[in-house]
């Protein structure tokens, strides 16, 4: 087996400073857009009720309008 | 149903049933049919032990010998150790300011990038810890 070898200091230091920015880069970004994912999953939510309803009334429209005798 | 309990030093089940049926093939490896969910889970509790021990004793020297490197090479820089990598950017800053990066070969400034590359990829590991997911933010 090869013995380990030496990494160089500035290796090191640059490796663990990465890691730890990228977590604390993760945190912060995971909680920002957090938040603003539920607002949007509300208001799709919220949207999609409405074309339901519309969808509804225009079925039942539909359905009232259409005048045939084989029902 | 008559209840019954195995004496203390009888196995909780016993080949004389017909519970576990098995075929010795010729090469005598046993093969297992359950045949009910209840034995199938009765198959890997008893197995799960044996096979755990077969991948911890398989896993032990690869795992040694990554410790014995992963000691000397992946260990966090020691406080003291700061103020000397910090010595080694600035000497790199200068080289870049007064040119004499262009005296690498090429086989040396590949080396160096592909140790660039490979430090700054860790950041992208701690955002995937940061955000505790692999593919994506899990909102």
């Amino acid at each position: 087996m090869a013995p380990p070898v030496q990494v160089s200091r500035l290796i090191k230091l640059g490796r663990y400073s990465f890691l730890f920015l990228g977590m604390a880069y993760g945190a912060t970004r995971y909680s920002y857009l957090k938040p603003r994912a539920e607002e949007e999953r509300g208001i799709a939510a919220e949207e999609k009720k409405k074309q339901d309803e519309l969808k509804r009334i225009a079925k039942e429209l539909a359905e009232a309008q259409e005048d045939t005798i084989l029902k | 149903m008559a209840t019954w309990a195995p004496a203390p030093n009888e196995p909780s089940w016993s080949c004389t049933q017909e519970v576990m049926p098995h075929s010795a093939g010729r090469s005598g490896r046993r093969t297992f049919h359950p045949r009910t969910m209840a034995q199938f889970i009765r198959n890997l509790v008893e197995k799960t032990p044996a096979l755990v021990n077969a991948a911890v004793t398989y896993s032990k020297p690869q795992l040694a010998t990554f410790w014995y490197y992963a000691k000397v090479e992946l260990i966090p820089p020691t406080p003291a150790e700061i103020p000397r990598a910090i010595q080694s950017l600035k000497e790199i800053v200068n080289s870049a300011q007064t040119g004499s990066f262009k005296q690498l070969t090429v086989k040396e400034a590949v080396l160096n990038g592909l140790v660039a590359t490979e430090v700054l990829m860790w950041f992208y590991v701690g955002e995937i810890i940061g955000k505790r997911g692999i593919i994506g933010y899990d909102v």
